[in-house]
C-alpha cells in the first residue's frame, strides 16, 4: 500500500515509563516505520506473542475440564452411592501428589475451635444405639491420646434400654471428672433416636454436622491438619465417602467392588492414601468391621487389616462388634 | 261548625272507641280462651301422661340417700364399658356430662372423671314420652343412677372416651340434683388456648377457675394433672424408700427463721408469736448430725414473698433430700438427679394418658432427659451465654430471662430439658454453703433446671461449727438467732448436702404448663386465701 511519507513531527523523546506495570515491547518501534499491527493481521499473519498467549490458555482449558471431570467422577460416587469409584481418576490424582505426611503437623485447639472462653469445649454426638458410630468411637481412642478428653455417655429419654456395652464404649471414667473445667476436650456421646449420626458444637456459630463421615472429617481435624496437598485429601475424602456409602450400606456387589479397589490401593503402598495411616484407613476399616466381610478377602486387603490391628487404635470399636 | 256536626263527631268518637274497646275485648277473650285451652290441654296431657305412663316407676328423683337400705347392686366403672360388655344390662352411677333431646329420642353424656360414655332413652317399649323428657330435663352436672343396656355402636363415637359401646336407658334415678345455672362450662373450661378466640367461643379466666375450683377440677384436664402429681409423689417416695432414705416428718411451726429471716409469715403463739417453716432444711440437717444418714420429707413450705408471678405460691408442697456422702458432694446431685430421671421415667412410662389428656388443652413439646443427667459448670454456663451475645459478671448470679436463655442453648446443644448447674460463685449462695476447696469464689452448690426454670436449689453444707460461725459473721447474721442451728454440728457432724424441690413447679414444667396455680389443688398466694 503506498501512502505519502510523512517526517516524523516530534523528535524521539525520552518518556520515563512507570515500573509498576507489565512490561511490553514498544510495538512502534518494533515493528519499525514499514507496518501497524492491522497490517499483521491483514495478511493472515499472527503474531507470535498471541499465539503463545493462545497456546497458554488452551493449556489452562484443557487441565480445567480435566479437573471438572475428576470431580464429576468423584460426584457420582457421593450423589450416587451405586456408581463404582473411578479408580482411574483418584489413582491418577494421587501419582501427581508429591509425598505428604499426615499426622506431621501440630494442631492447635484454639486455632480449630475458636478462642478459649475459660470453659470447656465440649463436642455433643447423637447416635442411635441400633447403629454404632464405630469410626467416631476410634477417634475418641486417638483424641484421647492426644489432649485430656472429658468422656460422658448419655442415653435421651428418646430410647429405652441401651445395652451395657454402649454405656462404657468411652472407657472407663476419668478420674477427676468431678472438675470439668480441668480438660481441654469434652466428648458427650449421647444415644438416642436420630436417624443418623449428629454432631453439635458450637451451637450460635456452627450448623449441626449431620452424617458418621462428616462428623469423623471433623473429629479427624482435631488430630492432624488435612493434606495441604488437595489431591491427596480428596483422595483421603473419596475413601471415607467410599467406606460409608458402599462398604457399609451398600450391596453385597458393591462391597466387592469396593474391596477389589481397596486391595488394588493398597498394592501401591502400605495404607489407602499412599504412605501414611490416615482417615480413609479408619473409615474403611471400621465399616469393614461392621459388616463382619472382613474375613475372606484379597491378601494386600488382609496384610492391611492386620497392620491396622497391630496398631491398636481399634480397641473400642472390636469390643463393640463382638 | 254545628253543636250537632260537634255531638256527631264525638259520638262518632264514641263509637269509634267502643269499636276499639270491642276490639281490644274480642282479643282478649280470644286469648283467654286460648290460654284456658292450652290449660285444659296440658292438663289433659298431665292427667294422660299420670294416667298413662306405663314407664311412671322407671324414672324419677330418688330420694336424698341417707343409707336407708344397703343395695348389693353392683355399680360398672364406665371406664370398664368394653365391647366384652355388649348386650349385658347394667348398673352405673356418673354425671349428665350433656343432655340433648331431639324427638322421641334423648342422648346423653354420662361422665366419671375423665371417662364418659354415650346413653340413649328412646321411646318404645321400656321408656314412656314423658321419660324421655324428663331425662332431656336433668341439668348438667347432675349425678344419676342408670339402669341400661350396653350396646355396640356400628360406628364409633368420636366424642366419648368409651367409642366403641353406648347405653339404652331402661331406668334413670336422680341421685343429686345440680343448679340449673353453672359458674362455668366444662366444655369452656377444657377449650384449648386460643382456639376460642379464634372461633368466638368462650374461655373461662384463672381467677373464675379458682373461684369455682370444684367444677373446674372435674374436667379432664385437671383430673390428669392432679392423677399425675400424685404420680410424681409416689415416684419420689418409691425411688427414695429403695435408696435407703427414711421419710421424716417436720414441724411447721417454728421459734426463729431458717434462712435469714426475710419472707417468713409470723404466727401469733399464745404470749409470744412464731413463724411458719420456709424451709425443713435445718431439720433434716439435725437428722443427718442424728445418724438417719438418708432423710426426704413432703410437706407445705411457706414463703411470705410478695411476688404475683407464674412460679410462686406462699404455700407449696416440698419435696426435700438431704444426705449423708463419702467424700465427694457429686454423690448427693447423683442421688438427687437418679431420682429425678426415675419419676421422669415413671411418668413417661406409666402417665401417657394423662400426659396426652393435658396436651390437648396445653399443647406443649414431651419432656426430654438424659441419663445420666447433664451436669455443666457454672463457667460453662458463663461461656455460653456471653457467646450469645449477654454480658454478665463472673460472679453475678443468673437472672431469671437469662436462665431462661441457658435453658434454650442447653437444649439446643444436648436436646434435654433437665439439667444440673454445678460450682456457683459462694458470694450468691447462703452462709451454709461449703466454699469449693481450690477456688474460693466458687463453692459446692448446685441448681437444677427444668425447662429453663429453677426447680432445685442445694449445696454441701458446712458442717463444722467453726467454719459455718466464720461464714455466718461473713454474711453479718446476728449469732445469737442460729445459735442453735450452729450448736448442732458440735458433736461431730458427717459430711453432707441435699436440696429441696417445688412439687407444683415439677408438675408445671413436666407438664409445659405456664402457670404454677394450674398444678396447684387450691393455690395460695398472695392475692388469694380462699378456697
Amino acid at each position: 500500500m503506498s501512502m505519502y511519507q510523512v517526517k516524523p513531527v516530534c523528535p524521539d523523546i525520552k518518556i520515563d515509563l512507570p515500573t509498576c506495570m507489565y512490561k511490553l515491547p514498544n510495538i512502534h518501534t518494533r515493528q519499525g516505520n514499514s507496518c501497524s499491527p492491522d497490517h499483521a493481521l491483514q495478511n493472515g499473519d499472527v503474531d507470535p506473542a498471541v499465539k503463545a498467549l493462545e497456546a497458554r490458555q488452551d493449556e489452562i482449558m484443557r487441565k480445567l475440564y480435566e479437573l471438572k471431570a475428576a470431580v464429576e467422577g468423584l460426584a457420582k460416587t457421593v450423589t450416587t452411592p451405586d456408581a463404582d469409584l473411578d479408580v482411574t481418576v483418584s489413582s491418577s490424582l494421587s501419582s501427581q501428589s508429591s509425598s505428604c505426611a499426615i499426622f506431621k503437623g501440630t494442631t492447635n485447639l484454639d486455632a480449630l475451635l475458636g478462642k478459649d472462653l475459660g470453659a470447656l469445649r465440649d463436642i455433643v454426638i447423637n447416635a442411635n444405639p441400633a447403629k454404632p458410630p464405630l469410626t467416631l468411637l476410634v477417634l475418641h481412642g486417638l483424641l484421647c491420646q492426644r489432649y485430656r478428653v472429658l468422656s460422658t455417655v448419655h442415653v435421651h429419654s428418646s430410647v429405652s434400654g441401651v445395652r451395657p456395652q454402649l454405656l462404657s464404649c468411652l472407657g472407663p471414667k476419668h478420674a477427676d471428672s468431678y472438675a470439668r473445667h480441668m480438660f481441654q476436650l469434652g466428648f458427650t456421646l449421647i444415644w438416642k433416636d436420630v436417624p443418623k449420626p449428629q454432631m453439635k458444637f458450637s451451637v450460635r456459630n456452627m450448623c449441626p454436622i449431620e452424617g458418621e463421615a462428616n462428623v469423623a472429617r471433623f473429629l479427624f481435624k482435631l488430630l492432624a491438619p488435612y493434606p495441604s496437598d488437595p489431591a491427596l485429601a480428596t483422595l483421603v475424602d473419596s475413601w471415607v465417602d467410599t467406606a460409608f456409602y458402599q462398604l457399609a450400606d451398600g450391596s453385597a456387589k458393591e462391597r466387592a467392588a469396593v474391596l477389589r479397589a481397596v486391595n488394588s490401593a493398597l498394592g501401591r503402598g502400605p495404607w489407602l492414601s499412599g504412605p501414611e495411616f490416615s482417615l480413609a484407613d479408619v473409615a474403611c476399616y471400621c465399616c469393614l468391621l461392621q459388616n463382619g466381610s472382613a474375613a475372606s478377602t484379597a491378601a494386600n486387603v488382609q496384610r492391611w487389616i492386620k497392620s491396622c490391628e497391630n496398631l491398636g487404635h481399634f480397641g473400642p470399636a472390636q469390643l463393640l462388634v463382638k | 261548625m254545628t253543636k250537632e256536626e260537634v255531638n256527631g263527631a264525638t259520638e262518632d268518637e264514641q263509637q269509634a272507641q267502643s269499636k276499639k274497646a270491642l276490639k281490644k275485648q274480642q282479643k282478649e277473650a280470644e286469648k283467654a280462651a286460648k290460654k284456658a285451652e292450652k290449660q285444659a290441654k296440658l292438663a289433659a296431657e298431665q292427667q294422660s301422661a299420670d294416667e298413662d305412663d306405663f314407664a311412671k316407676d322407671r324414672y324419677g328423683l330418688s330420694a336424698m340417700v341417707q343409707s336407708q337400705q344397703k343395695l348389693d347392686r353392683v355399680l360398672v366403672r364406665v371406664q370398664d364399658l368394653t365391647p366384652e360388655k355388649v348386650d349385658q344390662l347394667i348398673w352405673l352411677r356418673a354425671r349428665v356430662h350433656t343432655s340433648r333431646a331431639k324427638g322421641k329420642q334423648c342422648f346423653l353424656v354420662l361422665r366419671q372423671q375423665q371417662f364418659n360414655v354415650q346413653a340413649l332413652v328412646a321411646v318404645g317399649d321400656r321408656a314412656s314420652k314423658q321419660m324421655v323428657k324428663f331425662a332431656a330435663n336433668i341439668t348438667k352436672e347432675s349425678i344419676v343412677d342408670v339402669e341400661a343396656m350396653v350396646r355396640k355402636v356400628e360406628q364409633k363415637i368420636e366424642s366419648c372416651s368409651q367409642q366403641d359401646v353406648e347405653l339404652h336407658i331402661e331406668r334413670i334415678f336422680v341421685i343429686s340434683q345440680a343448679e340449673p345455672r353453672l359458674p362455668l362450662q366444662l366444655e369452656d373450661a377444657v377449650r384449648p388456648d386460643g382456639e376460642g378466640e379464634e372461633e368466638g367461643r368462650a374461655t373461662v379466666n384463672q381467677d373464675t377457675r379458682l373461684d369455682n375450683r370444684v367444677i373446674d377440677l372435674r374436667t379432664t384436664t385437671s383430673q390428669a394433672i392432679f392423677r399425675l402429681q400424685s404420680g410424681v409423689c409416689q415416684l419420689f417416695r418409691d425411688t427414695l424408700t429403695n435408696k435407703g432414705f427414711v421419710e421424716i416428718q417436720t414441724p411447721k411451726i417454728i421459734s426463729a427463721a431458717s434462712e435469714g429471716g426475710a419472707n417468713v409469715f409470723t404466727v401469733s403463739y399464745f404470749k409470744s408469736s412464731a413463724y411458719l417453716a420456709q424451709s425443713p432444711q435445718l431439720y433434716k440437717q439435725m437428722c443427718i448430725c442424728a445418724d438417719f444418714d438418708k432423710v426426704f420429707c413432703v410437706g407445705p413450705v411457706f414463703r411470705a414473698e410478695d411476688s404475683n408471678t407464674h412460679r410462686h405460691l406462699t404455700e407449696f408442697v416440698g419435696l426435700d433430700i438431704e444426705m449423708a456422702f463419702n467424700y465427694h458432694y457429686h454423690e448427693v446431685i447423683e442421688s438427687i438427679t437418679d431420682t429425678m430421671v426415675q419419676i421422669f421415667k415413671g411418668l413417661r412410662d406409666n402417665f401417657q394418658t394423662e400426659i396426652q389428656t393435658v396436651n390437648k388443652q396445653f399443647p406443649s413439646e414431651p419432656f426430654k432427659f438424659l441419663e445420666p443427667t447433664l451436669r455443666l459448670e457454672y463457667t460453662e454456663a458463663l461461656a455460653m451465654l456471653r457467646e450469645a451475645g449477654v454480658e454478665m459478671g463472673d460472679e453475678d448470679d443468673l437472672s431469671t430471662p437469662n436462665e431462661k436463655l441457658l435453658g434454650r442453648l442447653v437444649k439446643e446443644k444436648y436436646d434435654t430439658d433437665f439439667y444440673v448447674l454445678d460450682k456457683y460463685p459462694l458470694a450468691v449462695r447462703p452462709f451454709y454453703t461449703m466454699p469449693d476447696p481450690t477456688n474460693p469464689k466458687y463453692s459446692n452448690s448446685y441448681d437444677m433446671f427444668m425447662r429453663g426454670e429453677e426447680i432445685l436449689s442445694g449445696a454441701q453444707r458446712i458442717h463444722d461449727a467453726q467454719l459455718l460461725t466464720e461464714r455466718a459473721q461473713h454474711h453479718q447474721i446476728d449469732l445469737e438467732k442460729i445459735k442453735s442451728y450452729i450448736d448442732s454440728f458440735r458433736y461431730g457432724a458427717p459430711p453432707h448436702g441435699g436440696g429441696g424441690i417445688g412439687l407444683e413447679r415439677v408438675c408445671m414444667l413436666y407438664l409445659g404448663l405456664h402457670n404454677v396455680r394450674q398444678t396447684s389443688m387450691f393455690p395460695r398466694d398472695p392475692k388469694r386465701l380462699t378456697p
